[in-house]
């Protein structure tokens, strides 16, 4: 049943790519995006079966030297093919009205196509090289999609240079890795590294490489910086499948490294996890909170939760290593939580910032404005994806953060130093890190939809059409719904990571039994909605005797509300915040004021600019790359186009050989 | 959801429905009589809420739902603070634990309701206020969450009426470093989070200074009720916290009409002493500056984290 | 003295302790460092006196006497003369940072007391760290401080901290080196009160930024 459903997978890859290069332009969209979300369902359906308890493999017997390609179901892979397989069919169903110009091309949907399947089948590859084959259809895949627009804008050809490099770093680490470990082994199947005593030194290189490899596709801090580039540049469906599932491949990994591979880890492996997740969810949220521009702050905010997602695993393996396993149940479930948490909010996000996109054609945050009134559909879904990333309750954000907060509070029962010096530095890390989120989301939702629209783009945005609408609401959906009833994705949770302390209790609430805490977000809704109605009623009756009345101008702030340019933006929003964190952001800011001619003491116009780049950037990447350019312009003069030098280097190469082998 | 719980709930929201504009009035009145005036007496908030509820709101051309909803969400999460604390009494629902998580993201709906109602109006003085209500909320909330931590430690729970209750039984961890510091540190998170002083000064006239005055400028009516409303029981329900942390003695343990009416009792009590603590120190305090208030929350966060380190000293081994 | 007393009196001494070290950290560019340091001097004098009667001890009990009086009241007392309450302008660091700084400096402080498990467990040996803390607390003071009077604060903050840690993993020093140490401390503050006094008189201030040339 599990292998029909691999190949089910497959087949419907191979449909959509026929489908996609024999339609004619009217109808592809409508097709194409059916096809591509039938691969989502059955990528939906083999997931929920594999966590369902069922059994499978596929082989696939090749030439290869290594051995056939394995397909098996495991109940991790199988949550991680589900999330992946209902992002993409929501996805698909939002590109049928989002897709305008290049990205609606034979070559997008057929690349959406490969990557979609592609990445459903990372999570079920049960040996090395299938696995590095399918990560690798999918970087391709994904960086063909990226590329998209290029035509239109110079930007995405850089995103796309710094993103397949930064793909092919995390390639190329987990092939070291990988190849440690199966050296050691002497077998290339997964099933053969879980039990097996290792070398201490060669584990922990084998360990650092792969979790930076995983690392760097996942987004974490300091290889997080393709992100920022490649989501906004690619087509916002793109962006959403990217950052709601694809960089979850790299959290995988790192599950499948601390949990299954190199399982009784060292401490400061596990230190080393927690640190990257630590510094990742700071600075990710610290850059979002600043970022105006919308769909680089849902990249950081990635960046972010992926983090948090490392602390939670990071946490778990220190947990385990100091022999608290039941609180490391904990940490994993919440680690699968923030898993599923965070695909159902980015992917309401970021479909809700390509609506803002497709209305306005900006993505600006400084520039729009009172979108609530003109698209109140993607106002409320945003909203609610809104909520779940600031981590509110009646959201799966806070069902996530709350188990994590839970395993970590609960992790220093023992009379462990490290754990106690550690654990209160992680749960204020986590506050700060929930808090900044909180003003993020506050800012990105308020000064976008609502207030008055501070462009003339914004003023004719339009609603978006019916088939957006519906892939919103249905992720929207989710963010509620997995909310006031988390216990089914707990139970999911606990298959998955082969949890028994995790369990649903009352109305599909959540049950740590091992640590006595429970949360029933249905029955506070329902507390909650009495509470409410009691306020509504009050206000209905004095509504009745009084009602709203509209004025052209109500108290107007002392006569500033005449122009939209008088509102708050998004970067005066953020002021504050990167006046106190100035000395981690860095940001340029140039006040040009021009004097009036008549007078010096009158002032005509004030300019500011602020600019927040990446610090990591600047202090890392950009010397490397510096190196690298001054090592390929002293290599060029080796390149001079002569054929002399040319014939003179084959020749001094078989003298080399020549000597070498008669050695 | 369990009837002794509900009832114990019911009796506590109505409680702090009475009581917080009083205590409001108490503030208001101690601070004037401190300041040489003769203030406007003890029942003028609730005077000033009727009238607000007789008057209509009024709607400027641009101002969305949030205009109506943000109050109502901001009372709702205020009434179900007064719910969930253990405020009368220490009965909590079964399956709703006064979990302090829960309560602190009860308290954030209010406080981003309360922001997107400033953002909402299109001024420069709602985006200011809301900007910096948001900027000091995401500051605090690591000097509560610590605190939480803090206190957990020593019970293994992070449930508020399991705390109360292991404190009503060991008399002798009232008195103790941990509750020492968290209670230094809730309160500088509390002043915080509700905008007094020193942080923000609610009796400001001046918009520039404002922080939860500029986000109301623009409501009216019932709106504008509602929003004083739900602020004042925030802060009522959170003096209340550390009322029933500090002294915790009085919380009814069990829903009886005698260990109800002593818990109200005590709780008025409490929130008197409290109030005019807060009046007095307001009257010798001066509002900070905008950009010292992180140095202060800087401070609070380091006092919850020696919390966390003096929890550890005197667990047992 | 009942157990659970002896332990919970331990913990507050150190919880006010350390509490009164971040006060000082906090609010140093203000004129209230004085009675902190003051009050720090007298919860010490308290934490001995704790120590003396759990031991029954009438050494301790006079030592905790005489620190009360020295620590919590003269030495303040002739500080608050000598600097005649101007400190200087504002410390080398900001003080949000000072503060986060304190907080690693303590999670250090636990980190690093850990062979102290070997003297066995109970309230005095678990409150070690907080010892250790005051130590590198008055460290800090003294790095980032910009006057003399500042520094002479950082000074006593670390004796604070010795004298602590000494008391709580001793359970009482023997009585002359207690008195010499004291005695060291009281001379090193008097010749630094002389020279601050000195200086002041020259330069009219202390500041340490214009004493980088100093001539004979």
């Amino acid at each position: 049943m599990i292998a029909s459903g691999f190949l089910a997978q497959v087949a419907l890859m191979v449909i959509a790519i026929v489908i996609a290069s024999v339609t004619r332009a009217r109808y592809r969209a409508l097709v194409c995006g059916v096809a591509v979300a039938l691969i989502g369902v059955a990528g939906v359906v083999t997931g929920a079966l594999a966590l369902g308890g069922h059994q499978g493999t596929a082989t696939v017997p090749v030439a290869l030297p290594m051995g056939a390609l394995t397909l098996e179901a495991t109940p991790l892979g199988g949550l991680f093919t589900l999330v992946v397989g209902a992002v993409g069919a929501i996805t698909a169903i939002y590109a049928i009205g989002y897709v305008h110009g290049p990205s609606a091309s034979r070559t997008s949907w057929i690349a959406l196509a490969v990557f979609l399947t592609s990445m459903q089948l990372v999570p079920a590859t049960a040996d090395v090289v299938s696995f590095l084959l399918a990560w690798e259809l999918m970087a391709i895949a994904s960086t063909v999609l990226v590329l998209t627009e290029h035509a239109e804008r110079s930007n995405v050809r850089t995103a796309a240079v710094w993103y397949a490099a930064m793909t092919q770093v995390s390639f190329s680490l987990l092939l070291i890795g990988f190849a440690i470990l199966s050296a050691q082994v002497g077998s290339t199947q997964f099933g053969d590294f879980s039990s097996t005593q290792w070398n201490p030194v060669a584990a922990s290189v084998a360990f650092v490489t792969l979790v930076l490899g995983f690392a760097t596709k996942a987004g974490i801090v300091p290889m997080h910086v393709w992100l920022p580039r490649a989501h906004p540049e690619a087509p916002s469906h793109v962006s959403a499948l990217m950052s709601a599932a694809m960089v979850k491949m790299g959290v995988y990994g790192a599950l499948l490294v601390t949990t299954r591979f190199l399982v009784d880890g060292i401490v400061w492996w596990s230190l080393l996890v927690l640190a990257l997740g630590m510094v990742s969810a700071i600075y990710g949220i610290l850059q979002a909170s600043v970022a105006s521009d919308i769909k680089i702050l849902l990249a950081y905010s990635t960046t972010e939760n992926i983090g948090l997602m490392f602390l939670a695993i990071g946490s778990a393996s220190l947990l385990r290593a100091y022999g608290i396993p039941g609180t490391a149940q904990v940490a994993i479930a919440a680690c699968l939580l923030l898993v599923v948490a965070h695909a159902a909010f980015k992917t309401t996000l970021f479909l809700g910032a390509g609506s803002i996109l497709r209305a306005t054609g900006l993505r600006d945050l400084d520039r729009l404005g009172g979108l609530g009134s003109r698209m109140p559909v993607t106002s409320l879904t945003f909203g609610i994806g809104a909520l779940g990333a600031a981590a509110l309750p009646f959201t799966v954000g806070f069902v996530a953060e709350w188990v994590l907060l839970q395993a970590l509070i609960h992790g220093a029962g023992s009379n462990n130093r490290i754990l106690a010096i550690v654990m209160p530095v992680t749960v204020g890390a986590v506050a700060l890190t929930a808090g900044l989120a909180l003003m993020t989301f506050v800012k990105a939702y308020g000064i976008a939809f609502l207030a008055r629209p501070r462009s003339d783009a914004a003023t004719g945005a339009k609603e978006t059409p019916v088939s957006m609408r519906i892939a919103m609401g249905a992720s929207a959906a989710l963010v509620i719904a997995l909310g006031l009833v988390p216990g089914l994705a707990a139970r999911a949770a606990a298959t998955a990571g082969g949890l028994s302390d995790v369990g649903s209790v009352g109305l599909l609430g959540i049950d740590l039994p091992g640590i006595g805490a429970l949360l029933d977000p249905a029955w506070l809704g329902i507390l909650s909605g009495i509470l409410a109605i009691a306020v509504i009623g009050v206000s209905i009756r004095a509504m009745r005797k009084r009602p709203r009345r509209s004025v052209d101008l109500a108290w107007v702030g002392g006569g500033v509300r005449v122009s939209p340019r008088m509102q708050y933006t998004a970067t005066s929003y953020a002021e504050p915040l990167s006046r106190i964190f100035d000395d981690s952001l860095r940001p340029q800011r140039d006040v040009i004021v021009t004097h009036s001619s008549e007078a010096r003491y009158l002032v005509e116009r004030i300019q500011y600019r602020q600019r927040v780049s990446d610090v990591f950037e600047g202090r890392i990447y950009q010397p490397v790359i510096a190196v690298t350019e001054r090592l390929s312009a002293a290599a060029r003069n080796l390149q001079n186009g002569k054929i002399h030098f040319y014939l003179a280097y084959s020749f001094i190469a078989l003298l080399i050989i020549l000597v070498v082998v008669t050695q | 959801m369990s009837a002794t719980a509900a009832s114990l709930a019911f009796i506590q929201i109505v409680v702090m429905v009475l009581l917080t504009p009083l205590l409001i009035g108490l503030i208001r009145q101690v601070r004037s009589l401190l300041e040489g005036r003769a203030g406007a007496g003890v029942l003028q908030p609730w005077r000033d809420i009727r009238k607000l509820f007789g008057k209509e709101p009024l709607r400027a051309p641009g101002m969305s739902w949030v205009q109506a909803v943000g109050p109502v969400v901001l009372a709702t999460s205020s009434l179900l603070l007064c719910a969930l604390i253990p405020l009368v009494g220490t009965v909590a629902f079964p399956l709703i634990p006064d979990d302090l998580f829960v309560v602190v993201g009860v308290l954030l709906v209010g406080t981003v309701a309360l922001a997107l109602v400033g953002l909402d109006t299109g001024t420069a003085f709602g985006g200011m206020g809301s900007s910096r209500h948001m900027m000091i909320a995401a500051l605090v909330e690591p000097t509560v969450l610590v605190a939480i931590y803090a206190l957990s430690v020593p019970i293994g729970s992070s449930a508020l009426s399991q705390i109360v209750n292991s404190k009503i039984e060991s008399p002798v961890t009232v008195a103790s470093p941990v509750s020492l510091l968290v209670l230094v540190a809730l309160s500088i998170a509390v002043i915080a989070e509700t905008s007094r002083m020193p942080v923000d000064n609610p009796a400001t006239h001046l918009e520039l200074t404002m922080v939860h005055e500029a986000m109301v400028l623009e409501s009216s009516g019932r709106d504008l009720a509602w929003l004083e409303l739900g602020s004042w029981l925030r802060l009522g329900a959170l003096l209340g916290l550390i009322g029933s942390l500090a002294i915790p003695w009085g919380l009814a343990v069990e829903i009886a009409p005698i260990p109800l009416l002593v818990g109200s009792i005590m709780l008025t009590i409490k929130l008197t002493v409290l109030g005019c603590i807060l009046a007095i120190v307001e009257v010798f305090l001066a509002k900070l500056r905008l950009f010292r208030v992180p140095e202060l929350l800087a401070g609070s966060f380091v006092l919850a984290l020696l919390a966390v380190t003096a929890s550890y000293l005197t667990v047992p081994a | 003295m009942p157990d659970a007393v002896f332990a919970q009196a331990i913990g507050m001494c150190s919880a006010v302790l350390l509490l009164s070290a971040v006060l000082l950290v906090w609010r140093r560019a203000q004129v209230s460092a004085l009675p902190l340091l003051a009050l720090q001097g007298l919860v010490l004098a308290a934490l001995v006196a704790v120590m003396g009667i759990q031991q029954g001890s009438p050494e301790l009990l006079a030592i905790a006497a005489l620190v009360a009086l020295f620590k919590g009241i003269a030495i303040p007392l002739a500080l608050a003369r000598s600097a005649r309450g101007e400190f200087g302008g504002a410390p080398l660091i900001n003080t949000a940072t000072s503060l986060i700084a304190m907080a690693a400096l303590t999670a250090l402080a636990y980190a690093v007391s850990s062979p102290l498990d070997a003297l066995g467990s109970g309230p005095t040996i678990q409150a070690i760290p907080i010892g250790i803390a005051l130590v590198l607390f008055g460290f800090l003071l003294l790095v980032t401080g910009r006057h003399a009077i500042a520094q002479l604060i950082g000074f006593l903050v670390i004796d604070n901290g010795t004298a602590t840690v000494a008391i709580l993993s001793s359970g009482g020093v023997p009585i002359i080196v207690e008195l010499g140490v004291f005695l060291d401390v009281l001379l090193v503050i008097l010749i630094l009160y002389v020279l601050t006094g000195r200086i002041q008189d020259e330069y009219g201030n202390a500041d340490l930024d214009d004493l980088t040339e100093l001539h004979d």
